[in-house]
């Protein structure tokens, strides 16, 4: 059309369908979407052993410095109650260190295993993007041709773009349908993947807390004043406090 | 005399006490009951409407006692039958009056040195200083320090001293157990919520969405727990023990007042007994006695209140373990044996990985293809090996002097047919221009290959200014092979003191084996000389210019 002198205005033929360019937009996004849960979850579950081994280790403490106190040296029912207190402790701590280390191994290693592949899935619809640039730029140049007058020379460059464009079209729709095909089932194999890792962190979880429960409950049978309930000893607490507040060697506050 | 009841023997000393420390209306019941106990023996004498007198009453009466007594007694003759009840009773009575003042004595020193020091500005500490008051700080810390160096005879108490060690140990306990038991509660409340949450989160990705089992009730209650924990911690234990600590130093300030008496109480066993060394020995005992007693009874209440709390803390982790598991259990389906997990994953992940998509663009294959692909081929020189001494000697024995240059720096390959040069690197030049002309770029030999390098990267070869550096930098270690380049001669003459060195003339020549030692120090040189082996000291020697 002369009377039409630029094209820049009009908007590109689209080469691509909507519907499967929207398609695989979605694939790519939920994949995409996944990727970024899987590496935050990664650090989550880094960040909350962490936490997990530090709790442990300042119940340790919490006994350890009992112990090394000479309170414990005159008095025989506090040293007893110490050091059961103490064995309790150690024993959460080792528990709780198996557990991260079940956690690391069922848990945390797959998350890195199933996180690098990603890149390479990256890659591959980068390289899909390239093909379609590729794929757009050759054909406009054919319709570039197609639509000037059919002169010899004109007619001849026509021909070869058309050459040039097959195979980039070809290598495009192939990686296309490749990757449209591919990501689903790529999406879907994560269920497999993570159940396992799921119910392996719930069990670890389950046994640890159910082991804890065990040895705690041991411990309070064991010490003395099995009757007293918390709120017996808080009375208990609170009226000694107040006998001390009588002494007169207390300071008032 | 059989008809004077004593009421004396029946009144306890502290109940005399008290009405005259505390506040009427607080003991308003105690002074009712006194009242009451006291009105048989004044014997209806109605005029008692004034409470201070009233409150003086029982003072006084017991002060008269003794007077009344003692009257008694001087009035009666020694061979009366009696007389011995008499004097009994009169000394009860003085023993008694004894008591109340020592009581009395013990309390109020208590109340004096317990006040709060903190409030005191430096204006008021100031105004305590006097001469008095410096020359006691400074007597006892001379007893102090006598007591410190010379052991000295001092008064011990050793009940006091078990006492005051319980009290010590049980502050520290105290403190201990506040600190450590709030870290561990703040990791606690760290922990806990983190691994719901992440249980949560990987619960998301290992389900679809559709068959998801609502969990957030789960974890909602889980988390409520875990509050409840924190706050019952809090309460049960945290609370008491900090309230605990903040009891310890009333106590301690006495402690330490009851050092300085026992200070100025030792300071007056050495000399005679006064005046002044009666008052001291009177106020340390009455500190003494009162903190023996009173210290008992702190450190028995003390020790049950850590025990109440210990005992809480085991039971609230308990209950919360319990929690735990409980909420956890709600979350389990079918448990699975650990060694599967891996097989299914490996065997997920393998077909994962088989994906087209995958395999074709995994990063090893995409460097392969790279290098295919890259539009402007660049030649792929092979690993080129550093220069080394056995190319520089072939260069400078191939070469003259002039045509010898140096790289400046480090030169990397460009174009075609360049080279790769390190800094400092000897090259001879062969031509001063390139294929095109361009006299920029020169052709060069490494000893090695030849290439095409930047002239501006070059720099004369100077080896005299060169040797130096590059010996120090690079001839440490075992180098035979450039033994031609490093000739040096002997400045001075040497006399080897031993096997190791070696005799050198004036102006001998020898070659440098190596330049240091086997130590490390620069200062002795291997050196080989007409067959001979040995050590030379550096500075005998001289650079021959390359000739």
């Amino acid at each position: 059309m002369s009377w039409i002198p630029f094209k820049i205005g009009q908007p590109k033929k689209q080469i691509v369908p909507k519907t499967v360019e929207r398609d695989f937009e979605r694939e790519y996004g939920k994949l995409q979407q996944l990727e970024e849960q899987t590496r935050r979850l990664q650090k989550d579950m880094k960040k909350s052993t962490d936490a997990d081994l530090a709790m442990s280790k300042s119940a340790v403490k919490i006994s350890l410095d009992l112990l090394s106190n000479p309170l414990c040296e005159q008095d025989q029912d506090l040293l007893n109650m110490v050091t059961a207190l103490d064995t309790a402790m150690k024993r959460m701590d080792a528990f709780n260190q198996e557990k991260v280390n079940q956690i690391q191994k069922t848990v945390i290693e797959p998350l890195k295993k199933f996180g690098s592949v990603f890149p390479s899935l990256n890659m591959a619809v980068k390289r899909r993007e390239q093909a379609l640039q590729d794929y757009r730029r050759l054909q406009a140049k054919v319709e570039k041709y197609e639509e000037k007058e059919k002169t010899g020379p004109v007619l001849a460059k026509l021909h070869q773009a058309r050459e040039e464009l097959r195979p980039v079209r070809e290598d495009f729709e192939a990686k296309n349908r490749q990757l449209l095909e591919e990501m689903p089932r790529f999406y879907g194999s994560r269920l497999d993947y993570f159940q396992p890792s799921f119910e392996s962190l719930i069990r670890a979880q389950v046994v640890y807390y159910s082991e804890m429960h065990k040895i705690f409950g041991d411990l309070s049978h064991q010490l003395d004043q099995p009757g007293h309930s918390d709120e017996q000893r808080e009375r208990e607490n609170e009226a000694k406090l107040s006998e001390l507040r009588a002494l007169s060697i207390v300071a008032d506050d | 005399i059989a008809q004077y009841h004593i009421p004396t023997k029946q009144l306890k000393a502290e109940v005399i006490l008290e009405p005259h420390e505390v506040s009427v209306t607080e003991n308003y019941f105690q002074t009712q009951w006194l009242i009451w106990s006291f009105s048989a023996s004044f014997r209806g004498k109605p005029n008692l409407l004034d409470m201070g007198s009233l409150m003086i009453k029982p003072i006084q009466r017991v002060m008269k006692y003794p007077l009344l007594l003692c009257e008694l007694r001087n009035s009666t003759p020694p061979s009366h039958p009696d007389y011995r009840a008499l004097d009994d009773a009169f000394a009860a009575v003085k023993d008694i009056n004894v008591n109340i003042n020592e009581l009395k004595r013990r309390k109020d020193l208590v109340l004096k040195y317990k006040k709060n020091d903190e409030d005191e500005s430096l204006k008021d500490k100031l105004s305590k200083l006097n001469i008095h008051s410096i020359s006691k700080k400074s007597k006892r810390v001379t007893n102090h320090l006598k007591i410190l160096t010379r052991g000295e005879s001092q008064v011990k108490d050793n009940t006091f001293n078990r006492e005051e060690k319980l009290f010590r140990a049980l502050e520290k306990t105290v403190r201990l157990c506040v600190k450590n038991i709030s870290l561990c509660l703040q990791h606690i409340q760290d922990a806990m919520p983190l691994a719901l949450q992440s249980v949560m989160d990987l619960q998301e990705i290992s389900y679809n969405k559709d068959d998801e089992m609502d969990y957030s009730e789960t974890l909602s209650n889980a988390l409520n727990s875990c509050h409840d924990f924190a706050s019952h911690l809090q309460r049960l234990i945290l609370t008491p023990l900090s309230a605990l600590l903040s009891l310890f130093p009333g106590p301690h300030k006495l402690i330490q007042k009851r050092y300085d008496k026992l200070l100025d109480c030792n300071s007056y066993l050495q000399r005679s007994a006064g005046e002044e060394s009666d008052l001291a020995k009177k106020e340390y005992e009455a500190l003494n006695a009162q903190l023996v007693e009173e210290l008992q009874a702190f450190n028995q209440a003390a020790r049950k209140i850590l025990l109440n709390c210990l005992c809480s803390f085991i039971t609230l982790l308990r209950d919360l373990m319990l929690v735990a598991q409980q909420a956890y259990s709600t979350l389990v389906p079918v448990p699975l044996l650990v060694s599967s997990i891996s097989e299914i994953q490996n065997q997920v992940l393998e077909e994962i990985q088989n994906l087209n998509c995958v395999k074709e663009n995994s990063a090893t294959f995409i460097e392969r293809k790279l290098s295919f692909e890259k539009k402007k081929p660049v030649q792929i020189l092979p690993e080129m090996p550093h220069q080394t001494d056995i190319h520089r000697s072939k260069l400078l024995s191939t070469y003259s002097a002039e045509e010898l240059y140096q790289a400046k720096r480090k030169c990397n390959a460009t174009q075609e047919y360049d080279i790769n040069l390190l800094e400092g690197d000897l090259v001879a030049v062969i031509e001063q221009k390139d294929p095109l002309g361009s006299t920029s770029r020169w052709l060069v030999d490494t000893g090695n290959v030849k290439g095409y390098v930047y002239s501006s990267f070059l720099k004369p070869y100077n080896p005299a200014k060169m040797q130096k550096v590059d010996a120090e930098n690079r001839f440490c270690d075992d180098d035979f092979e450039n033994i031609s380049l490093f000739i040096f001669y002997a400045v001075h003459a040497f006399q080897a003191r031993s096997d190791h060195e070696l005799s050198l003339q004036e102006y001998q020549r020898v070659h440098i084996l190596r330049f240091c030692d086997l130590s490390g120090n620069k200062e002795w040189w291997l050196a080989e000389a007409q067959g001979q082996k040995g050590y030379v000291p550096a500075n005998y020697l001289g650079k021959m210019t390359y000739a």
